[in-house]
């Protein structure tokens, strides 16, 4: 959970990207931490943990530290989880002290069954550590939507955002760098709401 | 999932004499308290020398990571690693349910000192966690002066 620390005046939210393998979560650290406009030394080094043929192995991680709001200094922590499914322990240990969740799917038709299956681990997960998605702020990325063979976003919806309330979804082609920046300034928007509105946060 | 306490300035005093006088007593380099979901909380010594946010992110994982594996060959009695370095090694023992202590010594340092030193001061420590933890175990945090009402372009792309 965040760290909220009053002696500092400092907020720490841990955001996790999650998501089905080669769906684009590396990508989208990538291209947030080459495009964003950060002051000088605001901005971490983007640390991943891959394997020779740039499959994430463990997480990659991205520090960056946002504007100061009356006062408090906002750190950001960019994770995301190793797609593939033999390493979900790993993707245990990354979720754990998770505030938000960024779950990138792949639009290719042939990969829905992935995007359903690495939804579902998401929701199992959350549960090994008592969490319920339910009570975090998520949102959902539609990726690849430059490629010729991509389902329609109604469809994928329909399949990862039929639930009683629907989280924002947004579009995007993370290579190119579109969709990557409003996805996370949504999801910032969304845990910052959660902080200032819960009557007892987390901790300082 | 049960969190750390609210930390005020007198904790995080308190915390900080801790990591002095472990620094002090070992001749160690730096010293930091970490939350196991790889956030910094506190820091002492030569923290210029040394990445601490991307330490405290990596610590934390490799620290989670080798306590699953204990926990897959039985090994109940899991609360510390040591990797030894030719210039710099780094002991993180675990300090309670949600914090680790990291010491980041030189390679002259004797790792058996650094141990001997770390297991009072993690005691410490957790008293002085548990210490917060009682002084107002409900306690929120006011954010209202947070205005979240714009914060579209909180993160804005380099054109």
């Amino acid at each position: 959970m965040a760290i909220i620390n009053q002696a500092t005046k400092e907020l720490q939210v841990k955001i996790v990207y999650y998501g089905p393998a080669m769906g684009g979560k590396t990508t989208n650290l990538v291209q947030v931490h080459d495009h964003v406009q950060t002051t000088a030394g605001n901005k971490g080094k983007l640390v991943s943990l891959a394997t020779s043929s740039d499959r994430t192995l463990f997480f990659d991680f991205l520090p960056i530290e946002a504007m100061s709001i009356n006062g408090f200094k906002t750190k950001f922590q960019l994770y995301t989880v190793p797609g593939q499914v033999i390493y979900n322990t790993t993707r245990q240990l990354v979720l754990r002290g998770v505030d938000g969740i960024v779950f990138v799917a792949d639009s290719q038709y042939e990969k829905m069954t992935e995007n359903v299956e690495s939804f579902t681990n998401l929701e199992e997960n959350l549960k090994s550590l008592k969490l319920n998605l339910s009570d975090i702020p998520y949102v959902i990325q539609y990726n690849k939507r430059d490629l010729p063979n991509v389902a329609p976003v109604e469809y994928m919806e329909f399949l990862l955002n039929n639930r009683e309330v629907q989280v924002p979804s947004f579009t995007s082609s993370a290579h190119k760098c579109e969709g990557v920046f409003e996805t996370l300034n949504m999801i910032t928007r969304m845990l910052l709401h959660k902080f200032v509105s819960q009557s007892t946060p987390q901790y300082a | 999932m049960a969190t750390l306490p609210q930390l005020i300035e007198e904790d995080i005093q308190r915390l900080e004499d801790e990591l002095r006088e472990l620094l002090k007593q070992t001749d160690a380099t730096t010293a930091l308290i970490i939350d196991k979901g790889g956030f910094l909380i506190s820091s002492y010594g030569d923290t210029r020398q040394f990445d601490l946010t991307t330490i405290a992110a990596l610590a934390s994982g490799a620290f989670m990571a080798n306590q699953t594996i204990a926990n897959l060959v039985h090994e109940t009695n899991f609360d510390n690693v040591y990797q030894q370095g030719q210039k710099h090694s780094m002991f993180v023992v675990c300090v309670d349910e949600f914090c680790l202590l990291t010491i980041i010594f030189r390679a002259e340092v004797s790792v058996g000192v650094v141990k001997y030193f770390a297991a009072p001061c993690a005691k410490s420590i957790a008293e002085q966690l548990q210490t917060a933890q009682q002084r107002d175990p409900g306690a929120g945090l006011d954010l209202s002066v947070l205005n979240v009402a714009d914060t579209a372009d909180f993160f804005k792309r380099k054109r």
